[in-house]
């Protein structure tokens, strides 16, 4: 009986050794183990074995089992290895490149957008936002810009027709026409009137000029403007503002400089420069950046606010102009191209 | 405009360097654009020389040496030259050692190839004078050897050309200008003192044969006309220094007449205008508007019909000059006018702008009685204009002048604090500084008194002079005042940083959140233009739109309409990049669009994307490519963004007339007049083909209105969900091939629930299988659903799920009109 099982044990092993696929496997260990297996059949001679023997043979047949099953853990354990290779395939070549589309890009109008925004919220300017077509009080009328006014030209801003109508854009009067906004100031206009100071956001948004579209001009392009309302804003505070939003966009050596300017909407009005010398293609000593000044007292009137108790500033400023200094672009135009060459440079 | 530094220090006597003068006219808020020099810089150590022997240099082919005569106290100097235009004998600038040539450019004693130079022989360019460069300047009239060059060349002059703001056109003049430097310098301004101020001559009588009368009809438009008449004068051609000044701003000068209009404007800023007497039918002015009908041929050769809005200078018969603006050709100075009639007025600004808008006429004399003009200057400038037209062209005033109208008393004080100065710049400026720079602009302090508190400095009461109309508030004061201490000497502070006082806007959340979710799934950003061509809109939306979104005065043809989508936008960039042969499969954008509905526009914040196929990119291994499915679900992303659950909406299959996108492989779900409105799919293909674009594109939109992106959600509420396994059953429904899906798991899903009554629950109904092919007749499809029930307290049965499920399939066999597939 010993050596049978001895035997048993000695032909499973190469048997179990050889397997390959679940199927052969079940096979085996039911050619063994199983109801009408050979070591089954064995365990069921017991009854013919002497009792003196039986635990000595039991005690065998136990060892015989326990060894079956670990060459079949050890046999499944094979297969299970080989069926996980199997899913691999060959390896890969790690060289080869994705050919998947990607990643994506925000555009560099975007980047430089949300870069200001960043750095005015930090010192507690929210984003607004307005239409679009707007109404020509929103842009001109409550910006102190009379009816007579260049700016209000047919030649240099696009109006609607009389007849347009607009659901969502409401009238002032219903003589005034609707225009696309030339700025956008008209946010400020309609923050003030929809809200009580102090005020304190920044409005970026798309603008329209009836320009020439040239490497500079564009019929439509983008701004950004700051409204600060409060109590007690002074000249000094708007040019503290002007020094850290260009030292956090440029760096801590760059210098803004104030030269006085005109502008309906704020008085004194400056235009703005600053010293970029270490941009891309910069050539000049003062580069000219944009506009601002202190809101002129007629524009709180206009809004209801008394000019006595609120002061306050207003800076705006090109956003391709200042995208195009940043990154050293020359031509507005690749904005609105979207080349995905262009696209891929600025992520 | 162009102003001359000779012509200034006419009036303020300027030493210091241009740079500093344009730095000064930059910082008292003029642009100057630039800087335009005339004529020889002032050149120390270059002389007059005369080359005596031009040899050929012995080391290069090029080179000559030059034996040049520099007269008796320089003595004779060797120069080599490279030049080729001279000759023996000519006279020649020589800069000597220690000169310094524009471009500080040094001269030094020099070796050049071996040849010992003296100096250098200068071209034109050499010196400054022009861009001549093509050999030496060889001076004319043999001046005197050794002679300084800036004595022998003539002077040079420094034109600056300015732009002027429209609330200021004072500085529409020199005297303007002259006057703002000779307060920034503090130095005195100098007037012209006029001859003639007004007196006729007694001695000479009366001349109503030349003018009769001035009447004024329309005196709104006019509120001062005044007229003088010179007889006897002589046109030619003005003095050397007149024609100097004039050309060195960019005019030609024309007569001695002419020019003195021109001179006394740009000195003054009044325009002016001469007829020739002669000329005036019935010797008679009429300031009048136009009839309508009327034609006038002005100077410069149009003829203009004229309107009754438009006023104009006539005679006694018919109109002679626009007025204010441009002449006709037939009344003005000829050569041989011998009479004249000389014309000061002020025009009101709305009249003259109105007029030169509807002839699209512009001219000098427009462009400054449109910013307007200081009336109580006009008759100065009259008087300016007759000294010097007697001084040019001869002649005598006589009688009658007329003057039509009147300059209203000029008035204005502003009270003005130090205090609130100092509050509204936020640093302090001293007293006696603020009252300096009032005083160098020629406001007068009428008076000076302590403030209520008498350390925070006095009150002023600022006489303003007439031509500083847009002064009229305290704050305007603190601008000049600031304008004249410097805003280079702002204070550097450190930037306020209070709390938040509000959220961006929700629409800027919005867009920030739909940029990141396409950008995060490999899209680049694009922005495309707003406005867009008219038959476009036609193609892609409707001839309604195409009309109703159309702009009064569009600027070019193809940017006519603003755009009621994004996607044509987008297709244009795609067409260029594969144009370009650039890759691009993934386009997206975030802006405002604008929907036409029943003749009314709205303007919706909107989110677009395009996903074309790679067309000509090679890959080494291939991709599955993009379906109507990968579109919706970046859609229903983007919806979500703004609160809404396309699940849970209605959709419209892509059929009708939806212009742009494939029938029967788009959709759209939403209506703007409820707010929102999304549509997502293959673009038609037909169409994309039209447009150049190679291969299919799937795209997606969402447009909402600004005012429905509340930001603010309903925070959620946390629902339990069980840990215990769920049962499932699968169930193939045989249903007619137009079906929607959704019709057939909304049925399933409510028989199963009301089979499991409350029971247990039905978690879910998803199709799994959507199949035609043998086994499925013509015209029918079959759908596969799996159905999840699952009990919150305990492991279902085998039975009870069973049980529900029979009673599902027996309502389908009885309610429905579908088949169960075995």
């Amino acid at each position: 009986m010993q050596d049978t099982l001895t035997a048993l044990v000695a032909k499973a092993q190469p048997e179990f050794a050889a397997l390959t696929t679940r199927p052969e496997f079940e096979a085996a260990k039911a050619r063994y183990v199983g109801p009408n297996g050979e070591l089954t059949a064995l365990m069921k001679q017991m009854g013919t074995v002497p009792k003196d023997q039986r635990p000595a043979l039991g005690k065998l047949i136990n060892e015989t089992k326990t060894r079956l099953q670990s060459l079949l853990d050890a046999a499944l354990a094979q297969i299970e290895t080989a069926e996980l290779r199997a899913q691999l395939g060959p390896a890969v070549d790690p060289t080869l490149p994705s050919p998947d589309f990607g990643p994506g890009t925000y555009h560099p109008l975007t980047l430089v957008r949300e870069e200001m925004c960043r750095i005015l919220r930090k010192v507690g300017f929210t984003v607004a936002d307005g239409p679009e077509v707007e109404t020509e009080y929103y842009c001109f009328d409550a910006l102190n810009t009379p009816a007579d006014h260049p700016a209000r030209d047919a030649q240099d801003t696009f109006y609607l027709p009389e007849t347009a109508r607009f659901a969502n854009v409401a009238k002032k009067t219903p003589e005034e026409k609707y225009l696309l906004r030339t700025h956008t100031s008209s946010v400020q206009i309609r923050t003030m009137l929809k809200g009580e100071p102090p005020i304190r956001i920044v409005s970026p948004g798309r603008v329209y000029r009836r320009d020439t579209t040239d490497a500079t001009h564009s019929a439509n392009f983008h701004q950004l403007e700051c409204l600060y309302v409060d109590q007690n804003v002074t000249v000094r505070d708007l040019k503290a503002l002007l020094d850290y939003i260009f030292a956090s966009l440029l760096g801590k050596d760059t210098k803004t400089r104030f030269r006085p300017h005109y502008f309906g909407y704020t008085e004194p009005s400056f235009e703005v420069d600053l010293t970029a010398t270490h941009l891309p293609k910069v050539k000049k000593p003062w580069i000219e950046i944009g506009g601002c000044g202190m809101v002129d007292p007629t524009v709180f009137a206009d809004v209801g606010y008394d000019p006595e108790v609120w002061s306050g500033y207003a800076f705006g400023m090109g956003l391709e102009r200042l995208a195009m200094l940043l990154y050293g672009i020359d031509d507005i135009r690749y904005f609105y191209q979207n080349d995905v060459r262009f696209l891929k440079q600025f992520a | 405009m162009k102003i001359s530094l000779n012509w200034l220090r006419d009036y303020v006597a300027l030493d210091a360097s241009h740079d500093e003068i344009s730095r000064a006219i930059t910082f008292l808020g003029f642009e100057v654009e630039q800087i335009i020099r005339t004529g020889a810089p002032t050149l120390a150590h270059v002389v007059v020389g005369e080359v005596l022997v031009r040899d050929k240099h012995p080391n290069a082919d090029k080179l000559s040496v030059c034996t040049v005569n520099l007269g008796d106290t320089l003595g004779v100097k060797t120069i080599v030259c490279g030049a080729q235009n001279y000759q023996v004998g000519d006279r020649v600038p020589v800069a000597l050692p220690g000169a310094i040539l524009p471009g500080n450019f040094e001269i030094k004693q020099s070796k050049i190839r071996g040849q010992s130079s003296d100096g250098m022989l200068c071209s034109a360019k050499e010196l400054g004078i022009s861009e001549d460069a093509a050999g030496l300047l060889i001076l004319a009239d043999r001046p005197a050897l050794g002679a300084p060059i800036n004595a022998v060349l003539p002077p040079g002059d420094t034109v600056f050309d300015i732009e002027i703001t429209p609330n200021r056109p004072d500085a529409l003049s020199h005297l303007g200008i002259a006057r703002e430097l000779a307060a920034w310098f503090k130095l005195p301004l100098l007037y012209p003192q006029e001859t003639f101020r007004g007196a006729l001559p007694l001695d000479e009588p009366a001349r109503p044969d030349l003018l009769r009368s001035v009447r004024v009809d329309s005196p709104e438009d006019c509120p001062l006309y005044t007229a003088h008449i010179i007889s006897g004068i002589k046109i030619g051609p003005s003095p050397a220094w007149l024609q100097e000044r004039l050309t060195a701003v960019g005019l030609r000068p024309i007569n001695n007449v002419v020019d003195v209009g021109n001179y006394v404007m740009l000195e003054t800023g009044q325009p002016l205008h001469a007829f020739d007497a002669r000329k005036l039918g019935g010797a008679q002015i009429v300031v009048r508007r136009a009839v309508a009908g009327e034609k006038l041929t002005t100077l410069d050769g149009k003829e203009r019909v004229l309107t009754p809005h438009m006023l104009v200078i006539a005679d006694a018969a018919q109109p002679v000059v626009i007025a204010g603006i441009m002449g006709g050709v037939d009344s003005g100075v000829s050569p041989d006018t011998t009479d004249l009639v000389l014309e000061c007025a002020f025009f009101k600004r709305q009249s003259i702008r109105a007029t030169g808008k509807r002839l699209g006429l512009t001219s000098d004399s427009a462009y400054r009685y449109e910013r307007g003009v200081d009336v109580h200057g006009s008759l100065e400038a009259a008087y300016r204009a007759i000294d010097l037209i007697l001084a040019t062209a001869g002649g005598k005033v006589v009688g009658p002048a007329f003057r039509v109208g009147s300059d209203v008393p000029w008035q204005r004080e502003i009270i003005v604090t130090h205090d609130y100065i100092t509050e509204k710049l936020g640093f302090d400026i001293p007293a006696a500084d603020m009252r300096a720079a009032f005083e160098a602009l020629e406001f007068t302090i009428t008076r000076e008194e302590p403030t209520v508190h008498p350390a925070r400095g006095p009150a002023w009461t600022v006489g303003i002079p007439s031509w500083r109309d847009d002064l009229d508030r305290p704050i305007d004061l603190v601008e000049e005042v600031l304008r004249l201490y410097g805003t280079d000497k702002i204070p550097a502070a450190v930037v306020s940083s209070p709390g938040l006082v509000g959220d961006d806007d929700p629409i800027v959340r919005f867009n920030r959140r739909v940029t990141d979710y396409l950008v995060g799934h490999d899209f680049n950003e694009c922005v495309t233009y707003t406005l867009r061509p008219a038959q476009e809109i036609a193609a892609w939306v409707s001839a309604t739109a195409a009309q109703e979104l159309a702009l009064a005065n569009p600027f070019v043809e193809d940017q006519s309409h603003l755009r009621p989508t994004l996607i044509t936008g987008l297709l244009e960039s795609l067409k260029l990049n594969q144009s370009r042969g650039v890759a691009a499969t993934h386009l997206c954008e975030t802006g405002r669009i604008f929907i036409e509905r029943n003749g009314q526009n709205v303007e919706c914040a909107a989110v677009g994307f395009i996903i074309a196929e790679p067309v000509a990119q090679r890959s080494w291994l291939k991709r599955e490519p993009v379906d109507f499915y990968a579109a919706k679900h970046h859609v229903a992303a983007l919806a979500a963004a703004a609160g809404i659950d396309l699940a849970r909406q209605p959709l419209a299959s892509g059929t009708g007339p939806l212009w742009g996108w494939q029938e029967g492989h788009s959709a759209s779900a939403g209506n703007i007049d409820h707010g929102w409105t999304a549509r997502f799919g293959l673009l038609d293909l037909a169409m994309v083909k039209a447009l150049g674009i190679a291969g299919k594109v799937y795209a997606g939109s969402f447009a909402i209105l600004p005012e429905k992106i509340s930001g603010e959600t309903a925070r959620r509420r946390y629902a339990d969900f069980s840990l215990l396994p769920a049962a499932l059953r699968d169930i193939a429904l045989v249903v007619d091939a137009a079906t929607p899906a959704s019709e057939v798991q909304k049925t399933l899903a409510k028989l199963a629930r009301a089979a499991a009554a409350h029971a247990f629950a039905l978690e879910a109904v998803s199709a799994f299988d959507v199949y035609t092919g043998p086994g499925v007749p013509a015209g029918k499809k079959s759908l596969a659903f799996s159905l999840v029930f699952r009990a919150a307290d305990r492991t279902l049965t085998d039975e009870e799920v069973n049980g529900v499920f029979q009673k599902v399939q027996d309502e389908v066999a009885a309610t429905t009109p579908w088949q169960i597939r075995k």
